[in-house]
């Protein structure tokens, strides 16, 4: 810990208010202490290649979810359809940490993290689909999907079996000691599940490598942070477990990317598991077919969509520091937009599985 | 000869040194060689993190097994107890079996389970686990009676690319070798071996009723069998051996043969496997069929621990002959 950043009191814990106080700051927690740690955008800032890639990614997972939003009122998608509008920033930035050859374990807000970790999106468009050729062959949709080749695992609907599993994937990146880490990704609601604490002791116990990020996007479906737990912040979680923790904002793409960048790096140097807490807003309904104004305070909505938009940020951060000029993420943006059209035109051409294929594949040989 | 239980050890020993990617997670199975010493001296030959005691968390570590073995690794997970799989269900039902079948590659992992009652074990010690599975595709259910078996179908499940529930039968695992019957002690090959899945074996060849098991009731079926041989009644006994797959063609075969078919197993009658099983055969020969087929299951109660009770709920020797007679009869 640095000692020039303050310990945090218990009151001010208490006190927290995620809108104001993450702005400039993310708490520490190590132990039984807790700091913030202050930064200014330019310390955290990535390289300019680092910059434009990750700008891309979330400006493609935005146009991808977009695209797939307006195809599910066409009548494109079977079934139903999740999105994480408003955590493309802290999904791209922290997937794009890991290396081609690490796994991802995502959950169903992590569509910039599929992307980030390679997962193209002619393949995405073509798993909502149902299509033939996309990854699950038409045997699931929505975002319980994975990518093979690029090491990503599928996940299931269960909330919290995610935690388990990355915990597995870590213990194979352990076992074969060749310095790899994983990141999985699990909500507020889930870190309420058994799961999740069987896992995370575990990973603890056994120092895996592994980074977990909750996605504190304050809303577990339509049940309240008050209702779902009342210690003063998730990442208090984690002194418990015996590991250290972060409580970052995750609508700041750069912050995120350097905090989860450390988090891997310790964690391949066999210092263990990293608990973060990203701090988001899901900036739209649990599915499309929810309808979140019912109990959504729309006025916190308003205001920090307005002002916590992550790729509104991102433009504004890069452009102001002069990494990106105005009309490289302009162009930016309309690359992002014109890819996720082009992936659904095609994905659209795709055949429907065939039924006589129904029974195929439920055992390996 | 060796018992069940020793080589149950050699399988995993065996498979342990022939593939790093072998390892075993399940609780007190390291440092105290597991509750029933399958595994004891395995942590000193292997080291912890290929015996690995786990936190107690069925869940946990079953999820754990599974994403190891996503990434190509070869877990065998020890359940204490059967009973505790129910722990694990999501994990196993949900993402393991599945898994395969939504084209997100191949699950390789064992579920031991020790399975099936022990004297007065009680309702969360004696349970048989294949009721909850039976029903879900992309799971491999095993259920060797034999050391033979018990060695070659554990090296097969290891070595398979599927999620594989092992039904270990806590009954047999000190079952004392000479006290079996002939039958139920073939010998072990000296080289190595696995026992193919989806092969039933005849225990005993007849030509008035097939009887048919898995699991414990091998040693019930075959004394009824020599019971009904005094009667002048020939009994053929077919041990199962796998579930899934399931070796429909012997079941068929031998009902062709007799005509009469009694399907046994220690688990309840209802939701039972002996419901599939008589409904393929009604499906499938009824035409060969000289009387209507039967079931011995365990009734409609949870198993209970104080003796008599316990006796009066699992299948008998004796129950068992007087179901054969009146079949024998009709």
């Amino acid at each position: 810990m640095d000692a020039k950043h303050p310990l945090v009191t218990r009151e001010e814990l208490a006190d927290l208010d995620f809108y104001a106080d993450l702005a400039d700051r993310y708490l520490a927690v190590d132990g039984l202490e807790a700091r913030w740690v202050g930064f200014t955008k330019k310390e955290i800032l990535p390289d300019r290649e680092t910059a434009e890639r990750m700008h891309y990614l979330v400006s493609l997972a935005r146009a991808v979810e977009e695209t797939l939003d307006s195809a599910f009122r066409a009548g494109h998608i079977p079934g139903t359809a999740f999105f994480g509008r408003g955590n493309e920033g802290a999904s791209v930035a922290s997937a794009m940490c890991l290396e081609d050859h690490e796994w991802l374990v995502p959950m169903h807000r992590n569509c910039g993290a599929h992307l980030a970790k390679g997962h193209p999106p002619r393949s995405i468009m073509s798993h909502f689909f149902g299509r033939a050729d996309g990854p699950s062959g038409g045997r699931d949709g929505n975002f319980h999907m994975g990518y093979r080749p690029k090491r990503i695992t599928q996940l299931i609907s269960h909330i919290g079996t995610m935690v388990p599993i990355a915990t597995g994937v870590a213990w194979a990146a352990k076992a074969r000691g060749r310095g790899e880490a994983t990141i999985n990704y699990i909500g507020d609601g889930g870190t309420s599940a058994g799961d999740f604490h069987e896992a995370v002791n575990f990973a603890a116990v056994r120092k895996l490598p592994l980074v977990i990020i909750i996605d504190n996007n304050q809303y577990a479906y339509k049940t309240l942070l008050s209702d779902q737990y009342a210690c003063d912040a998730l990442v208090l979680k984690a002194p418990g477990y015996g590991l250290p923790g972060f409580l970052i904002d995750g609508t700041n793409a750069p912050l995120v990317h350097h905090v989860c960048s450390q988090a891997l790096a310790r964690a391949r140097a066999g210092g263990g598991p990293t608990l973060i807490e990203s701090i988001t807003l899901r900036a739209a309904g649990h599915s499309v077919y929810d309808k979140f104004s019912d109990y959504v305070d729309m006025e916190h909505f308003e205001k920090w969509t307005s002002e916590r938009d992550p790729i509104k940020r991102l433009d504004e951060t890069l452009i102001e520091f002069g990494v990106m000029t105005a009309e490289e993420v302009a162009a930016s943006h309309d690359k992002a937009r014109q890819d996720a059209e082009d992936a659904r035109d095609e994905a659209l051409k795709s055949p429907m599985p065939d039924p006589a294929g129904l029974t195929e594949g439920v055992f390996a040989e | 000869m060796i018992t069940y239980r020793e080589a149950l050890s050699e399988a995993l020993w065996e498979e342990m040194e022939r593939d790093e990617d072998v390892f075993l997670l399940g609780e007190d199975i390291g440092l105290g060689g597991g509750a029933f010493y399958i595994t004891k001296g395995f942590m000193e030959k292997f080291g912890r993190d290929r015996v690995v005691d786990v936190p107690l968390s069925e869940a946990g570590f079953t999820g754990t097994a599974i994403g190891a073995a996503l990434c190509g690794m070869r877990p065998v997970v020890e359940f204490q107890f059967a009973d505790f799989v129910t722990e694990s269900y999501k994990m196993i039902v949900d993402f393991a079996a599945g898994n395969h079948y939504r084209q997100m590659g191949p699950v390789p992992i064992v579920l031991r389970l020790p399975a099936a009652a022990l004297v007065s074990a009680g309702p969360f010690h004696s349970q048989n686990p294949e009721i909850w599975f039976f029903g879900t595709p992309g799971l491999k259910i095993v259920a060797p009676t034999t050391a033979h078996d018990a060695k070659g179908m554990l090296k097969g499940a290891i070595r398979d690319p599927n999620p594989v529930i092992f039904m270990e039968y806590k009954k047999f695992y000190n079952y004392p070798v000479d006290d079996l019957p002939e039958v139920l002690r073939p010998a072990i090959p000296e080289d190595d071996y696995t026992v193919p899945f989806g092969e039933a074996r005849t225990l005993r060849e007849g030509d008035d009723i097939s009887l048919i098991t898995f699991g414990t009731t091998v040693l019930e079926a075959l004394e009824a069998a020599e019971v009904l041989e005094g009667d002048g009644v020939s009994v053929e006994v077919i041990d199962l051996r796998t579930l899934v797959p399931l070796d429909k063609e012997a079941i068929l075969e031998s009902v062709k043969k007799t005509g009469k078919i009694l399907f046994l197993h220690e688990a309840r009658k209802r939701g039972g496997v002996g419901g599939e099983l008589a409904a393929i055969v009604s499906e499938e020969v009824f035409e060969y069929l000289d009387a209507p087929v039967r079931r011995i299951g365990a009734p409609e109660a949870h198993v209970p621990l104080s003796p008599p009770l316990e006796r009066a709920y699992l299948p008998s020797t004796e129950k068992v002959v007087e179901e054969l007679r009146d079949l024998a009869a009709f």
